[in-house]
């Protein structure tokens, strides 16, 4: 007993204060960011980019990133010839519009559309800041990713995080739950269950899609056992692109849900 | 014995049925079987020469040979050596003798085939569908090379059958996909008689995203990105295994600085897998104080992970000829504060964990695998080392610089909880002096060689030890360096058999504390 005291006494307090205090983040890899100015169109990242998230506008002549589709992997930043592509150490990337994850102009394809919240789900959405303003309750849904978004969410719960002292916990049922946070691509053996979960949930309720894959399907997208992105399936109020999104970015993500940042 | 008197004796036995010997990357024996004889062989070579079935899987070789190929791959862990068995199954017959009641680690590995390639294995003892669910049309199957990958089925509304267990006071429990803690999904259907667990059958697959499908005709280096996402939190140890095929096929010799540094990433991937496991562990005995000492310490290790970095999860460390960056350049001094600051915490925790008589009560004779069914399955890693099952790729087939590091590998016997959980504290210590001897010995020089182009049609074996235990990768490359079949087999994939055994006999509440115990992974198993 008398050692756990002293434990006790030696680390009272870990927890970051984030997102009252920033984050010193300049160890992180973040975002790839292309500077158009240097930026030669020559297409070599576009070719070597794994998830395909980058894209030549032959028209406009311009480049873009798409977010919700990158896996955040350097590779980029590798092959560019003119030092156009650069990781930034930008983690706060979630957006409640799907398009303002592309950053520059973008030709949307069908598998892009993003989802429109209708006047009665607006109303609902003022409605849910209202009432759930002060505490939250998340049902974490797996909905095929390769958990390393799952672990980021558990570590919310670590001492460094401790995402209760905002007045936000995870509960066991979604039938408990004010807000989905779903992480995958929905496979066609979780599709179901996601859907069930879904309804499962009591009005007013948020969704969350957190990753590349929840977001787009990112690396695994157009395969025979996976969907694009969970908005295909359920209506989703915040994206948070990541490969995975660390910790904190999700936090930011929650709370921009709530409108708390 | 030695690849010569294997080859000898194989001769001997068996010289009219096997038609053809090659030797590959200097430790894969392929031989080539005519399939009637498959059975004999096989089980000649599991049951005489003792050599466990640690890989299966088919090959749609059509394009090459006009027919399809099953590979049973054996392992000689003493003599670093692999015996890997090829049949031919032609198109219009797709058939294979099922080795399963023998073999019993083969059964999972018979309907995974069964599912993705449509070859029937006759005589098995429960040819049930694996990967796929009920919701999946008959007479499609996606690992052949018509199947077009991006093909959406129709769903098909039929019920998934399980495992009945009948008899008075005799109930069903069913659980998830959607759980109620933070993990990965899956279904577990517990038959209970009062308390204790009479049968466990898992259904997995909900996560099952067609990786091996996703991967064939890409380019190596896109399906470099792939591997690293097999299951998240093994994502260095899946790249050096996918690094080490190419680097084989290509022929290339890695660097030895950037050997050293994949030892420091790969034990510090260990590290954090086993404190996060030890907290879960003590999480699901409800004991608070030391859930949160190990949490603390894991998450020192992303720290030092993003320290050495800039990635969590070790993502685009590696790269095929050797890693991305000179990553270890200057970080020596800020590598031993965080691991001496760890090792004094654990040492410390661990003390206190054990000299606490409920939480031993709890952990001790809980969950038992016993030895015969460990070595029956093939299990592997901490869940195998607990059950006498003492193997450990980094021993018996050293890659990067293991060789040049001391380290001992844990024994126990027991195959409790409690084993699971000292091999899993033991084995956090030899990480953290694995990384100081890999730091202090690490040469300078080159830290990537590069590959360039890698010759179609040819195949080799990635293994390493991952957090979780064996990992096994095969490749078969393809004309302009991309992959031609890409068979994944993680330790998960042999332990969840495993877990289901252990659990019999326990109470249901006791479940997720055997489940932490083993922590095994869904995607990894699913792919």
């Amino acid at each position: 007993m008398f050692d756990i005291i002293k434990k006790i006494v030696k680390y009272p307090r870990l927890t970051n204060n984030y997102p009252d205090k920033a984050l010193d983040s300049s160890l992180f890899i973040g975002s790839p960011e292309i500077d158009t100015d240097k930026c030669k169109l020559c297409g070599e990242c576009v070719r070597h980019c794994p998830s395909g998230a980058i894209k030549i506008n032959t028209v406009s002549n311009s480049i873009t990133i798409d977010y919700a589709q990158c896996v955040f992997c350097v590779l980029c930043e590798e092959v560019c010839r003119s030092g156009a592509a650069k990781m930034t150490n930008k983690f706060e990337l979630a957006t409640k519009n799907k398009v303002t994850l592309q950053k520059g102009p973008w030709v949307i394809d069908e598998n892009n559309i993003p989802y429109e919240p209708q006047a009665l789900d607006a109303l609902l959405q003022s409605k849910i800041k209202k009432t759930l303003g002060r505490s939250l309750y998340i049902r974490e849904v797996d909905a095929g990713s390769c958990n390393g978004c799952d672990y980021e969410i558990n570590g919310l719960n670590n001492p460094f995080n401790d995402l209760e002292r905002l007045g936000i916990s995870f509960v066991a049922s979604p039938r408990h739950a004010d807000m989905l946070l779903v992480t995958g691509t929905a496979t066609r053996n979780m599709q179901l269950a996601l859907l069930k979960t879904y309804a499962a949930t009591p009005d007013p309720k948020l969704v969350v899609a957190v990753g590349a894959c929840a977001c787009s399907g990112g690396i695994f997208r157009d395969s025979y056992a996976t969907n694009n992105g969970i908005d295909s399936l359920v209506p989703v109020d915040v994206y948070i692109p990541g490969c995975p999104p660390r910790p904190q970015a999700i936090l930011y993500g929650i709370l921009k849900a709530l409108d708390k940042v | 014995m030695s690849m010569l008197e294997l080859k000898s004796v194989l001769a001997k036995k068996f010289a009219e049925c096997i038609s053809n010997y090659t030797l590959k990357n200097s430790n894969e024996l392929y031989i080539e079987v005519d399939s009637p004889a498959t059975y004999d062989i096989c089980s000649y070579i599991y049951q005489e020469l003792g050599y466990p079935l640690i890989s299966m899987f088919a090959a749609d070789e059509k394009q090459l040979i006009n027919s399809y190929a099953v590979y049973y791959v054996f392992a000689d862990r003493q003599e670093s050596l692999l015996l890997i068995v090829k049949t031919m199954v032609k198109p219009d017959e797709m058939e294979i003798t099922s080795l399963s009641k023998i073999i019993p680690a083969a059964d999972l590995y018979e309907r995974e085939i069964k599912d993705l390639f449509g070859i029937n294995p006759l005589g098995h003892p429960n040819p049930k569908r694996l990967v796929f669910h009920s919701n999946w049309p008959d007479g499609k199957y996606p690992l052949r090379k018509e199947f077009n990958l991006k093909q959406k089925l129709d769903f098909v509304q039929e019920k998934i059958s399980f495992q009945k267990v009948e008899g008075k006071g005799v109930y069903e429990i069913p659980v998830g996909p959607v759980h109620a803690g933070i993990i990965e999904p899956g279904h577990f259907r517990f038959s209970v008689a009062g308390e204790p667990i009479i049968n466990l059958e898992a259904q997995l697959f909900y996560v099952h995203k067609g990786l091996e499908k996703l991967c064939e005709g890409q380019s190596i280096e896109k399906c470099f990105y792939i591997a690293e996402r097999i299951s998240g939190d093994e994502t260095f140890t899946n790249s050096l295994a996918y690094c080490q095929a190419i680097e084989k096929i290509a022929g290339i010799t890695v660097p030895q600085r950037a050997q050293y540094t994949r030892v420091i990433f790969a034990e510090l991937e260990r590290l954090t897998s086993h404190l996060g496991d030890l907290g879960g562990i003590c999480l699901d005995t409800g004991y608070g104080f030391a859930t949160f000492q190990f949490r603390m310490m894991r998450g020192w290790a992303y720290n030092l992970a993003d320290e050495l970095c800039g990635m969590r999860f070790l993502r685009s460390v590696n790269k095929p000829g050797g890693i991305r960056k000179d990553f270890m350049v200057g970080k020596k001094s800020i590598l031993l504060k965080y691991l001496q600051k760890i090792k004094k915490e654990l040492e410390d925790t661990v003390d206190i964990i054990k000299s606490h008589s409920m939480f031993i009560d709890r952990v001790e004779n809980t969950g038992i695998l016993k030895p015969k069914i460990a070595a029956d399955l093939n299990a592997v890693g901490p869940g195998g080392r607990a059950s006498g099952q003492c193997n450990d790729v980094r021993k018996s087939f050293p890659y990067a610089v293991y060789d040049k590091l001391e380290f001992e590998i844990p024994k126990h016997y027991n195959g409790d909880v409690n084993c699971r959980m000292n091999t899993k504290i033991e084995e956090c210590f030899t990480s953290i002096s694995l990384m100081i001897q890999a730091i202090e010995n690490m040469p300078e020089g080159k830290i990537l060689e590069p590959v360039t182009k890698v010759e179609p049609y040819r195949f080799a074996f990635g293994m390493t030890e991952a957090p979780r235990g064996e990992n096994i990768h095969w490749i078969m490359t393809g004309e302009h360096n991309s992959i031609y079949r890409y068979k994944i087999r993680t330790p998960s994939f042999c332990n969840w058999p495993a877990l289901c055994h252990a659990v019999n006999g326990n109470i249901v509440p006791d479940f997720p504390l055997i489940n932490k115990s083993f922590n095994l992974s869904y995607a990894g198993n699913d792919l």
